[in-house]
């Protein structure tokens, strides 16, 4: 086990697992009360059309991503806001022509192949120094919003309306909220892939739900769930060749599924 | 007395389709207002435009001689109990956690309630029935607990108005009775205006001081007892309805009670 940890790329796939488990963690307290699960699992695929054209263009492609991303979300709230389409439509919408227009600009870029499972899959060889610093400040930002927020969202999560009407300004909070989550999905993408991000999304909060007493705890019990299974999928990917964002996937529906019987049991 | 509540000549047209037209009512402060009428009738959206969540097609609402998107930002005119379907019945907070909530706006910007606020919400929860509850989770109340537990939430803001959605959703009838009563009971303690939403006209005409009869227009508006007319009632629910009436001489109206 020890092992694992002298070996500079795991220290960095710990480092940058850990935060991310954390953020992640905070923002699926909110994805599970909110029943926003499809809106998660439909900007971590759109990602996939902000990474190709950072392969197409030669910029970072976490950071087109990123950008990306958050159009997508706002795109997809605006469009629900509107009133003119549900909102399962335009996620499914926005999502699948997003992937489209990434599988497009993949077979364009001559980098085809190179870093294409990396994303998709996850990639802990593949993470820089650059890359934790992009996580590091992603982590202090959106942290650092759902503290200052934590009264309002907690509101608004309860109730739209009744915080509207507490003074909360709802839509622009929701749009931060939306910010948040597509540069959260993003920053994991380098651990668990495009394809398994949503699951970090849904899994810990679902977890964290079945025996939290309150809002706070539940927020603690979420990132715990989400920690635990980085460091043990870490561990057990490191150990038996397996790729990571599968084990950590793998390892937080194992908790889920034993709290549920632990809860049940009860 | 002053009066808390003035809509004048409100419509809401929402892609093409009326949902309300001309509609006029005034509320006097410290009275209690009853608004029935069939389900799409337009009650919910005459709420949301009191609240100012909402603004009309055309007219205009003044709460306290104010427009009430002006109090979105900086008032507690209002106390809001939500339809019950639209809150999580699982939501994970105690009793106490809820009511708190209510005290959010007091507290301010990245300040949690305080000790003052606790005293608050103990005062509103002892008010409400639900003191003994307050470390209990939400979750685990009665549909009819919760409803009273909602309503400490909104009182504990300190509103002039208390305005309720269909409030006797999820509560049994006998439950719905105590439930009315304690509703009367807070709008004499505290002279407090409260408006509440009803599509059950029955029950509610024991209680209230005036009613409004709402179906895209508004059929009816004054004493709850004129409401129960043949032709108030079928253009509301149209023709095969079956009226239990509380005259006068019945002893279980509140209403006519000193």
């Amino acid at each position: 086990m020890l092992e694992a940890l002298s070996s500079p790329f795991m220290q960095k796939a710990f480092l940058a697992g850990i935060l991310v488990s954390i953020l992640t963690g905070l923002i699926s307290v909110f994805i599970v009360l909110r029943k926003m699960s499809f809106i998660g699992a439909g900007i971590s695929h759109a990602a996939f059309g902000g990474i190709a054209i950072g392969f197409f263009t030669g910029l970072n492609p976490l950071v087109s991503a990123i950008f990306y991303s958050i159009a997508v979300a706002i795109g997809i709230e605006s469009t629900v806001r509107k009133g003119r389409i549900s909102e399962d439509v335009s996620i499914g919408i926005f999502y699948s022509v997003s992937m489209a227009l990434g599988i497009a600009l993949v077979s364009l870029s001559k980098s085809y192949n190179v870093d294409l499972f990396g994303y998709l899959f996850g990639n802990i060889l593949a993470i820089s120094w650059s890359d934790i610093l992009l996580t590091v400040i992603t982590f202090i930002v959106v942290s650092g919003f759902i503290i200052v927020f934590l009264k309002e969202l907690f509101l608004s999560t309860y109730n739209e309306e009744l915080a509207q009407i507490s003074g909360v300004p709802v839509i622009l909070l929701n749009s931060l909220f939306l910010i948040a989550l597509a540069v959260s999905i993003v920053i994991s993408i380098r651990i668990v892939g495009i394809i398994l991000v949503s699951a970090l999304l849904v899994i810990p909060g679902a977890t964290a739900r079945l025996f939290a007493k309150g809002l706070r705890s539940m927020l603690v019990l979420s990132c715990l769930t989400g920690v635990i299974s980085v460091i043990l999928g870490l561990f057990i990917s490191y150990e038996y060749d397996i790729a990571p964002g599968a084990c950590i996937v793998l390892v937080s529906a194992f908790i889920f599924f034993f709290s549920v019987i632990v809860k049940r049991k009860r | 007395m002053s009066s808390a509540i003035d809509i004048r000549d409100v419509s809401v047209t929402l892609k093409d389709k009326e949902i309300l037209k001309n509609i006029n009512i005034s509320i006097e402060e410290g009275h209690f207002l009853g608004i029935v009428g069939p389900n799409g009738g337009g009650k919910t959206t005459l709420v949301k435009i009191i609240l100012g969540l909402i603004s009309p097609t055309s007219g205009s609402v003044a709460v306290f001689g104010s427009s009430p998107e002006a109090f979105l930002h900086g008032n507690d005119i209002f106390g809001y109990l939500p339809q019950h379907q639209n809150i999580d019945p699982n939501f994970p907070a105690s009793v106490l956690d809820i009511v708190l909530m209510g005290r959010y706006r007091k507290a301010g910007f990245l300040r949690w309630p305080g000790k003052k606020d606790r005293e608050k919400a103990s005062e509103c929860m002892s008010m409400m029935g639900v003191e003994s509850l307050r470390d209990m989770q939400y979750s685990q109340l009665s549909g009819g607990q919760q409803q009273r537990v909602s309503i400490a939430r909104a009182l504990a803001g300190e509103p002039r108005i208390l305005v309720l959605d269909e409030p006797s959703t999820g509560i049994d009838v006998v439950g719905q009775e105590d439930f009315y009563h304690l509703l009367k009971g807070l709008q004499k303690k505290m002279n407090l205006t409260i408006l509440m939403v009803s599509h059950d006209i029955g029950t509610v005409t024991t209680y209230v001081d005036e009613i409004s009869c709402l179906n895209i227009h508004l059929y009816y508006h004054g004493n709850p007892l004129g409401a129960l007319s043949e032709k108030v009632m079928t253009s509301l629910y149209g023709k095969n309805v079956d009226l239990l009436m509380h005259t006068d001489i019945c002893d279980k109206c509140e209403r006519l009670r000193p």
